[in-house]
């Protein structure tokens, strides 16, 4: 119930701000370009596309939200809620990586995706994996210059694999590690079993550390002064 | 209510509160009053079951506090000093988001809002609301799921004279409504008159803790100041309890020359200087 209700506030908060504005426009200036590229291009166009924002959008909006959250000092507040750090997290996740998987659903329709199935798992699956970089950094920093700086990192080691899978540039055993599986879910080239298993093992060691990385904030936030 | 034994805590090895005892009663308001670092904040904190790594035992509503789960904050209003409002959101849809965090039956909204003087303002986003209004709704937002026990940081800081009035008013209100009430404050006038009992906190110990009378009384009588015209302006002082043993005063009222007659007590501020030998800055 609790984490329903944080949910659709989470979703509210977001229209609030412009969210769904933004990525409505951003939507169609994807879908304006993927129809202007030729056919051979499409897919890898639309993968590139969708690996780098609509399954990412989590890595960055999850710091915009926190940080302006800690501006507000509403964190302090959910802190003394009967709201547990789980659903603050969850509910954050779940309406980001719903929105990443409509509009990559959009933007693969529009490539002439045929497995818009599996584009969708890569997204929900990349989509969770960068929103709980995003909370675990965002948690972390106090600065929205700090939070850019401290996401390179995480584009290095889960962009730059992703696209050099995509073009083949990997060993054979590339599909094993996460972000590349993704990306092969997403591009529709394949369904690898192991990297999928890796990927769901990550997302449970994130999950964990943002967690505490939260229970951390609100002690050290929460109650502050008072 | 609130039961604290041997409670000590430390963040760096050094123990920061040391050895603090104290209960806190169903329906009573309790005054934490302390200069800056004291650690009040740091005891709250315990309180709130943010700290777990103490010793000593810290009883909330019967739950120990390092054990403090959802169910424990259902029963917990925390009125912080600053605003921890959605700045975007109108105050209503703030109230309405917070209360649904809770599964405790909900108090009327529009009725909130109205005791405290934002009925007209209710739809108005919070970034457009002045300081004055942020400390009202604030303090609402920890009413809106009817706590047992509210933890009120400042209550009264940055109101004009009527809408502190209107505050203090409503905790007393909800003192009367068997509410227990902990309050932290550096406005010694309100914790007279809002307190039951206060507790003079400095350096992590508490050095009293009693009610305000009886802080005020334990540390002598209340002086009083005459004048009379003889020669020019004339002042005298005696103690009130000692009043009918001056007998220049007593002289002076009976030749009907006394010109004015002031007494006074000292002040909660007066005792915790006296007792603490610390400002409350």
């Amino acid at each position: 119930m609790r984490l329903r209700n944080l949910l659709i506030w989470d979703i509210k908060f977001q229209a609030r701000y412009g969210f769904y504005f933004l990525y409505g426009f951003l939507t169609a200036l994807y879908v304006i370009l993927l129809l202007s590229f030729p056919i051979s291009w499409k897919a890898n166009a639309a993968a590139i596309l969708i690996f780098s924002d609509p399954a990412a959008m989590g890595l960055f909006f999850m710091g915009a939200i926190v940080l302006l959250e800690k501006s507000q000092r509403v964190t302090s507040f959910m802190s003394i809620t009967p709201t547990k750090a789980l659903e603050y997290i969850l509910s954050k996740v779940i309406s980001l990586s719903l929105t990443g998987m409509l509009v990559a659903g959009v933007l693969g329709i529009a490539a002439g995706g045929k497995n818009i199935p599996l584009l969708m798992l890569g997204t929900l699956l990349s989509s969770v994996i960068f929103t709980l970089f995003g909370v675990i950094i965002a948690t972390k920093t106090t600065t929205l210059n700090r939070f850019i700086l401290a996401t390179v990192p995480v584009e290095i080691i889960t962009f730059v694999p992703g696209l050099l899978h995509l073009f083949g540039i990997t060993p054979p055993q590339g599909s094993l590690y996460p972000p590349n599986a993704c990306m092969d879910l997403v591009a529709g080239k394949g369904f690898p079993i192991p990297g999928i298993l890796l990927a769901i093992g990550l997302i449970a060691a994130l999950m964990y550390i943002a967690h505490r990385s939260v229970l951390k904030m609100w002690q050290s936030q929460g109650g502050v002064k008072i | 209510m609130i039961q604290v034994e041997n409670l000590t805590f430390s963040y760096t090895g050094e123990p920061f509160i040391e050895d603090m005892n104290f209960s806190v009663e169903r329906g009573e308001i309790f005054g934490f009053l302390g200069p800056s670092g004291a650690g009040k904040s740091t005891l709250q904190k315990i309180l709130l079951g943010m700290l777990p790594n103490y010793k000593g035992t810290a009883l909330v509503n019967g739950t120990e506090c390092k054990s403090a789960d959802s169910t424990f904050y259902e029963s917990i209003g925390v009125d912080f000093e600053y605003s921890t409002m959605y700045e975007k959101l109108t105050a209503r849809e703030n109230l309405v988001f917070f209360s649904s965090l809770y599964k405790r039956k909900v108090r009327p909204i529009d009725e909130l809002l109205s005791k405290v003087g934002l009925e007209r303002d209710g739809d108005k986003k919070v970034s457009d609301y002045s300081k004055g209004m942020k400390s009202r709704l604030n303090f609402i937002k920890a009413l809106i799921h009817d706590p047992d026990i509210l933890f009120l940081d400042e209550p009264t800081s940055g109101l004009d004279p009527a809408n502190s009035r209107l505050m203090k008013d409503m905790i007393l209100e909800e003192k009367s409504r068997g509410k227990t009430i902990l309050l932290t404050t550096h406005n010694m006038q309100d914790a007279t008159e809002l307190c039951d009992r206060v507790a003079f906190i400095v350096g992590g110990r508490i050095f009293a803790l009693d009610t305000p009378h009886n802080l005020i009384m334990s540390k002598g009588a209340a002086g009083v100041t005459y004048t009379w015209s003889e020669n020019g302006e004339q002042t005298g002082h005696c103690d009130l309890n000692n009043l009918s043993e001056d007998a220049t005063l007593m002289k002076l009222i009976a030749e009907n020359r006394v010109t004015s007659i002031h007494s006074s007590e000292p002040t909660l501020n007066d005792i915790f200087i006296e007792i603490t030998g610390r400002t409350l800055v």
